[in-house]
């Protein structure tokens, strides 16, 4: 490790540091656009001049360009290297609009910084400015080339890192320009990164435009809840509203990026219809008068029936501490009956990926890191947005990608796809786990054997699934799979994409209880009188909404505490509203296994920009915040059993009842978080759970997959991911399509026992014969095909053959 | 299609596209074979070329605007590149730049009324050692004089049919 000094002091840095970097760790900080630790050195703006004055090289060079070694001595203050540095942010201004008081990233601006710290305040040049035309780039981003610098950060970020093919640097020298061939929304689902990415205001966030100064917005660090990834992220609220996210720091995650789900779909808490008042029976009422309410309906239904009339259900997206809390109040009623996902099968699979995925548990850096990669049945772009940017980065280090997936997987890499039916993915786990690999074909014998060679050659190999097609079932026999392929000198690590941002802290918590469906069965015998759903709506989130349906409407009592306009909490006899996750603080364990804290950003209230209707809001005078009322679920939870809890007294409680959960209490916001430890104990004989999927005959099986913008329940209840959503379609194998006489983009209907509904048609050349996939979208004729459920028996026919 | 690439020309190298290992090599021999028909390359043209490399129209123009020798506007039937670099501007090209600005009556960058030259600038050619230089299509021509110029721009124009 080299050591070398700066402005006389000396560091030692890890073999490959930059200069920049080391100047850093001392507290140097030299002025530097083009430099970016995801993106790596190209001394494209010439700003981070230091002199070096003794070692290898010598005279004024840029620091981020040099390799830190020993025997270096360098100086930043001497006069050369202060006066170049002037010089160049003078030259980079030269042409900037000095459009400051208009510009959105005005306060929080490198180049202000940049400027001021290199020593450059008064503008020399009186020379003719170069201006361009800009362009219109869609509803989430805005454009002001003048302000550019040519540091190159945003393609950097949007081409080599995000893998985009729609935005570039055209033109050269002092006509260069960052744009598309022409004007059009951004195409990569990661564009907002350029925002971030660009030191100054060339790109900002449309969907925040002339809103609130950097000042005055109330940010905190959080995870991100619209998958199980767990991101870091930085909600930013102002006037009661969350007006934006920017990506958050958190290198074991998603590094330095995010996904534009969680972007521009953080406006589900501010919904215009988000209940925010307690409510019994349909009428508006008082917190206290909710509270009792609940506890005597209960307390009655535990007399008259017994603890097991009443059922309680969690959520993958409540906080660890609240789902806590629910789970110890069922203890304390005596009733066994609680789940935490109410689609079981989701449910089942995270209870297998937190009882055995322990240390083989791969992280996102440990897939960027990884040299071999095998994906079957996941579909990153949709089901776990920036784990396909994972993968491209060791995909750009020449690492290789198998994929196994019906579904037409698009990643923003080069991968290997071989696309097989769901119901061949068993005998391919059980292929790799060292089974008979005769039981496929043979041209996905030779495939496969091919795989497994490169998977055993490998040293750091992945292998990544998803709970959609693979299961419980298969989810566990990837891990087996893992477990074979690993030896003590090689590790083979596991990735388990998971259904929502704390599905394996729920994971954790379900130990042996039920799942949704044995509480689904007792409501239907009429056994269970009541159920409370924490944030949690099982008419959607259920893998059997219609049931589900049917089932809740047999209850005495349906109580819900949520934020969102839910078909659960407008049927709710008892409503108990709960804060949305930037305004409230609590952990979330991802999909790895990662806690991860997340604080409160803001306070919840109605919007002005609801209340006020576009206007000013009403002049009417209240001793509180219109809107208000929201608690923190795990607060609510605390009083309904008589406690005074404070998070802190939560968080060890749940220390001493699962010590996996060991270190939770330390944790620190913004930080890495912390993988749970490795204690839990494996579920005992997990109930036999078939594979998602059987042969079906005669009809098509049709497949629900995620969409990116359409499926997830958060995403629905964000009006700006709008644009993103696709019309309603079906996709059907080229052969399939031939044979039914249908074309790629006709009309066509749909049948299958949820009824018939017209949408487009997609021919997917290499789909699997006998297998037709739509994504599941809110809103639409779509929404009732849930993920991960199995298929559903299905027919495709032409308009006109339906009107026959 | 036909009026920016013979059907002959477009399927060759379409062919030879499907065959390169890096299609993107082929960016400025597509773009060239569009401008030797065409004159230019007009927007169009560049979806063609991605077309043909199956590359996106972005990923075409990135390379497009970045050669001054790919005209992504209408040019006259010979543009002329002047040389500005340093060679030639010791050797009085600054002069010469005016003279032939004067003589076409045209400004850099603009195109005679009838439509046979085109005026721009261009970096070194190459041909410092008989500075000062300029380029007309694929010609260079060399120790440039103001009778040498006329001479030249003669000729030219009568090839070019004017
Ligand atoms: S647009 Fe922004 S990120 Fe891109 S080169 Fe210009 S200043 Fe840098
Ligand atoms: S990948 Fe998932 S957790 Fe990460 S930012 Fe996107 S939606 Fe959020
Ligand atoms: S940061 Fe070193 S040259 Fe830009
Ligand atoms: S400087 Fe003109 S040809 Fe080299």
């Amino acid at each position: 490790m080299p050591i070398l000094t700066i402005d006389n002091q000396q560091i030692e840095v890890l073999k490959g540091t930059n200069v920049l970097e080391a100047a850093k760790g001392l507290g140097i900080v030299i002025p530097h656009f083009c430099y970016h630790e995801a993106l790596g050195a190209v001394g494209a703006c010439r700003l981070c001049a230091m002199n070096f004055v003794e070692g290898p090289v010598k005279g004024i060079q840029m620091a981020c360009m040099i390799e830190a070694k020993d025997e270096m001595v360098i100086t930043t203050t001497d006069q050369a290297s202060q006066e170049m540095r002037a010089r160049v942010i003078e030259w980079l201004m030269m042409y900037h609009p000095h459009d400051c008081p208009v510009c959105d990233e005005g306060g929080e601006c490198q180049l202000q910084d940049m400027t001021i710290a290199g020593g450059h305040d008064i503008r020399r040049y009186g020379g003719k400015k170069r201006t361009y035309s800009n362009q219109d780039l869609g509803p989430f981003i805005c454009h002001e080339m003048n302000r550019c610098i040519q540091c190159y950060r945003c393609v950097r970020t949007y081409q080599d890192y995000c893998g985009g093919t729609d935005f570039g640097v055209l033109g050269t020298n002092q006509r260069v320009y960052f744009g598309r061939f022409r004007d059009g929304r951004l195409e990569s689902p990661f564009s907002g990164n350029i925002v971030d990415a660009c030191p100054t205001g060339v790109f900002t966030d449309r969907t925040f435009r002339y809103r609130t100064r950097y000042w005055d917005i109330e940010e905190a660090p959080s995870v991100c809840p619209h998958c199980s990834l767990g991101c870091a992220v930085i909600p930013g609220g102002r006037f009661r509203e969350l007006q934006r996210v920017r990506g958050g720091v958190n290198k074991q995650t998603n590094g330095f990026f995010i996904c534009d789900r969680a972007r521009f779909g953080g406006g589900y808490g501010n919904h215009p219809e988000r209940p925010r008042v307690p409510r019994v029976d349909g009428a508006q009422t008082t917190w206290p008068e909710a509270l009792r309410a609940l506890r005597k309906r209960i307390t009655d239904l535990v007399a008259r029936h017994g603890p097991g009339a009443v059922a309680f259900l969690g959520s993958p997206r409540a906080s660890l501490e609240a789902n806590y809390l629910l789970d110890s109040w069922a203890a304390s009623l005596g009733s066994r009956r609680i789940a935490f996902d109410s689609h079981w099968q989701h449910d089942r699979s995270a209870r297998v990926a937190a009882g055995k995925l322990g240390p083989r548990a791969a992280s996102l850096e440990d897939i960027r890191c990884s040299d071999f990669i095998l994906m079957i049945g996941v579909d990153p772009l949709n089901e776990a947005p920036m784990l396909a940017l994972a993968v491209r980065q060791a995909v750009r280090r020449g690492v290789r990608l198998a994929v196994i997936d019906p579904r037409p997987v698009t990643l923003p890499c080069a991968a290997a796809h071989l696309p097989l039916a769901p119901e061949a993915l068993p005998d391919v786990l059980e292929a790799l786990a060292g089974g008979d690999i005769r039981r496929l074909g043979r041209r996905e014998a030779v495939l496969l054997e091919g795989i497994l060679e490169q998977l055993r050659a490998a040293e750091r190999p992945v292998l990544i699934g998803g709970p959609d097609l693979l299961g419980a079932a298969g989810i566990e026999r990837l891990l087996d799979t893992a477990r074979l392929l690993a030896s003590e000198h090689r590790p083979c690590k596991v990735m388990t994409v998971l259904a929502g941002p704390n599905s394996f802290g729920c994971g954790v918590l379900a130990r042996q209880g039920p799942d949704f469906e044995a509480i689904l069965n007792g409501m239907l015998a009429g056994e269970i009188k009541a159920l409370v759903c924490l944030e949690s709506d099982p008419m959607t989130g259920s893998s059997d909404p219609a049931r589900t349906g049917m089932a809740l409407g047999k209850l005495e009592l349906l109580a819900a505490l949520d934020y969102l306009p839910t078909a659960a909490a407008h049927h709710a006899h008892l409503f108990l509203p709960t804060t949305a996750v930037p305004e409230s603080a609590g952990v979330y364990v991802n999909n790895e296994g990662r806690m991860l804290l997340f604080s409160s950003a803001m306070d919840p209230g109605t919007p002005i920009s609801v209340s006020g209707g576009g206007d000013h809001p009403p002049r009417t005078f209240l001793p509180a915040t219109p809107g208000s009322e929201p608690r923190p679920a795990w607060a609510t939870l605390g009083h309904l059993q008589g406690r005074r809890l404070s998070l802190r007294d939560i968080r060890q409680a749940i220390e001493m009842e699962h010590p996996n959960f060991a270190g939770l209490s330390s944790l620190t916001t913004g930080g890495e978080g912390k993988r749970i430890a490795d204690i839990s104990p494996p579920p005992e004989t997990a109930p036999e759970i078939p594979f998602p999927h059987s042969e079906g005959e005669g009809t098509l099986r049709l497949y629900a997959m995620e969409d990116f913008a359409g499926s997830g329940e958060l995403a629905g209840y964000a009006s700006a991911l709008a644009p993103l959503r696709p019309t309603p379609f079906v996709m059907l194998g080229a052969l399939d399509a031939k044979q039914r006489s249908l074309s790629d983009g006709q009309q066509v209907r749909l049948r299958s026992e949820l009824g018939g509904v017209g949408v487009a048609l997609r021919v997917v050349p290499d789909l699997p014969a006998g297998i037709a996939l739509v994504p599941r979208l809110r809103g639409t004729a779509l929404e009732s095909y849930v993920p991960g459920r199995g298929h559903y028996d299905c027919q495709i026919l032409s308009e006109d053959e339906e009107k026959t | 299609m036909t009026d920016l690439l013979p059907q002959n020309i477009h399927d060759a190298l379409a062919a030879k596209a499907i065959e390169h290992l890096h299609p993107r090599e082929m960016i400025i021999e597509v773009l060239r074979a569009i401008q030797d028909h065409r004159g230019w390359v007009p927007d169009e043209g560049v979806e063609l070329a991605g077309q043909i490399l199956g590359l996106t129209p972005l990923q075409i123009e990135e390379i497009a605007t970045f050669y001054d020798k790919i005209y992504r506007q209408p040019v006259g039937k010979r543009v002329i590149h002047v040389c500005d670099s340093i060679a030639c501007w010791s050797r009085g090209a600054e002069n010469l730049y005016l003279y032939l600005q004067e003589t076409l009556g045209i400004s850099p960058g603009e195109t005679t009324q009838d439509g046979t030259f085109t005026l721009l600038p261009t970096c070194c050619l190459g041909l410092c050692g008989e500075a000062p230089a300029m380029m007309i299509g694929l010609k260079a021509y060399g120790r440039l004089t103001r009778e040498r110029i006329d001479e030249i721009l003669a000729t030219e124009r009568a090839e070019a049919g004017a």
